[in-house]
């Protein structure tokens, strides 16, 4: 998922502020589950709005706003409200925004398109409706063969990827002591597995060009660029 | 001179350590910056004193620059070389740019992360690991970049390495001990340990790997400073009885507590080592004193 928090009203209002009439558009699939963008946080933030003397044109929330094929089907119907719309205000994802100006731009229009929330990242829930944590930054290049499911790029610190740097102290990381030190997490990981063997290889350098951004995937032929 | 000759020889190697100032250091002929003092103070005591790489990642004079400022001061220095600020590129070209100043050993480390610092909100680099960082000096030493790509000039410096004996489980530090070794560590320093039961246990496993080890020395100038290193710096863990002899002592006979307990480390540890590396935290006048105690106890 896509973590999501919401920005201060003040900072939405100021970039709302040149615009009278607002169009809402949430997100119910990762802004849902964050509780910053599904149909009930859109419904509040309208409310505020109004308050603020803002005329809300209409709320829409796609199933997953970052998808054409989800968004698409939502807004096009929509077409002459946003047209009559001074911007639209999106509770997604920095994603669900760009898609959401990309289709008012297909449909022809050109209106501000602002974002109501901060992304801090790829995140995956543990606690439900409390707590997501970060495991993978999408390196492109997968090693969590090599280290019993726990990932030295994304959870170290230091994305160490031959063993713990000298700081954890009582299997915490020296950055942050309420965090596991992962390499711990992985040597006692892979002990319990009887792979502890894995962790005498070398690990070479990795291949950041796989990160390199922008990257686009083509689905069909499986492959980034 | 590169250490890993002095090693080679034999001898007992004593290695001190400075850090650099935030600030420049363009002295136009008036008197050198004070870390320079404070090195050139033990030269004659020390084959090499480290310079620190913006220290805990507070944002100082380049330790490349410093290093140099050593060097014409008569001083052989350790270029501490960390993955914190710098890419591939960057460390490849400091490495060639410090064997072209005249450096000749290196420290190649992680680097304490940039939360820990005074830029909290600094990109973070670690592009590669220290275990990487040694494969790569080593390949510039053989005369090609980590590409494959031939040098013009091959560099020439003797690769040191860290290890932090108290790290537990000890076996996952030493793992990475032996991938350092492998890569191309050729002597490595020790993180500060007070405890010689800890460090025994620690050498004794480390032996095997055969390259020279240096004890690591820290030297606790107070109690509030012993609380302050159990609280804020992680890997170094100051033993309470370490922190009761000085607060035994009124604050004005501490430095002479001081040099008594590092002295008793010191004899302690040596006949366990190859080496000693003293993180002196500005007291670097203590050194003189242990070192000539240690040669004429026979211990180096
Ligand atoms: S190695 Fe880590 S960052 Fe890379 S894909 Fe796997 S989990 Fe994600
Ligand atoms: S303590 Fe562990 S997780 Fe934290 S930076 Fe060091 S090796 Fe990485």
């Amino acid at each position: 998922m896509i973590g999501t928090t919401k920005k201060p009203l003040e900072e939405v209002l100021a970039a709302l502020a040149p615009h009278r009439k607002v169009a809402l558009v949430g997100c119910d699939g990762c802004a849902k589950i964050c509780q910053t963008g599904g149909v009930d946080e859109v419904a509040q933030l309208a409310q505020t709005l109004e308050a603020h003397g803002k005329e809300i044109v209409f709320q829409a929330t796609p199933e997953r706003t970052c998808n054409v094929a989800k968004s698409d089907p939502v807004l096009q119907p929509l077409k002459e409200k946003i047209e009559e719309a001074d911007a639209l205000l999106v509770l997604g994802c920095g994603g669900a925004v760009q898609i959401t100006r990309h289709l008012t731009e297909t449909y022809g229009l050109t209106k501000p398109v602002k974002v109501g929330l901060n992304s801090v990242g790829h995140l995956d829930t543990v606690v439900p409706g409390a707590v997501a944590t970060e495991e993978c930054s999408d390196c492109g290049d997968c090693v969590l063969n090599d280290t019993g499911g726990i990932c030295p790029v994304t959870r170290c610190a230091k994305s160490l990827l031959n063993g713990p740097c000298g700081g954890a102290e009582a299997g915490k990381c020296e950055v942050d002591h309420s965090r596991d030190c992962a390499w711990i997490l992985i040597y006692e990981r892979l002990k319990a597995l009887g792979e502890s063997d894995r962790l005498k290889r070398f690990m070479e350098p990795k291949d950041y060009s796989r990160m390199a951004k922008p990257r686009t995937l083509y689905i069909k032929e499986g492959r980034v660029a | 001179m590169k250490l890993t000759e002095l090693f080679q020889k034999g001898v007992f190697v004593f290695t001190g350590e400075v850090g650099p100032v935030k600030g420049c250091c363009r002295t136009n002929g008036g008197p050198l910056p004070d870390f320079v003092r404070e090195a050139a103070a033990i030269k004659d005591y020390v084959h090499a004193v480290n310079v620190a790489d913006n220290q805990s990642a507070l944002m100082r004079l380049g330790s490349l620059a410093a290093s140099v400022l050593l060097k014409q001061a008569g001083v052989e220095p350790i270029f501490q070389l960390t993955c914190r600020d710098r890419n591939r590129i960057a460390l490849q070209s400091d490495l060639m740019s410090a064997c072209t100043l005249g450096i000749d050993n290196v420290l190649c480390l992680t680097g304490d992360h940039i939360r820990l610092g005074d830029h909290t909100s600094a990109k973070p680099v670690f592009d590669v690991d220290s275990v990487q960082l040694l494969k790569i000096a080593r390949g510039l030493n053989e005369g090609r970049d980590m590409m494959g790509n031939p040098l013009t000039q091959p560099t020439d410096l003797a690769l040191g390495a860290v290890v932090n004996p108290g790290f537990e489980p000890l076996d996952l530090q030493l793992l990475k001990m032996e991938k350092k070794v492998e890569q191309g560590a050729q002597f490595f320093q020790t993180q500060a340990v007070f405890d010689p039961v800890i460090f025994e246990s620690f050498i004794r496993k480390a032996e095997r790997f055969g390259v020279p080890v240096m004890y690591g020395l820290l030297i606790v100038k107070s109690p509030e400073m012993a609380r302050y290193i159990n609280e804020n710096i992680s890997g170094i863990t100051v033993p309470r009885w370490l922190t009761r002899e000085l607060e035994a002592v009124p604050p004005e006979g501490r430095k002479e507590k001081a040099l008594e307990i590092t002295l008793r480390l010191a004899k302690e540890m040596a006949p366990m080592v190859q080496g000693i590396h003293f993180m002196p935290l500005g007291w670097s006048d203590l050194i003189p004193p242990v070192v000539t105690e240690l040669r004429k106890a026979g211990l180096a």
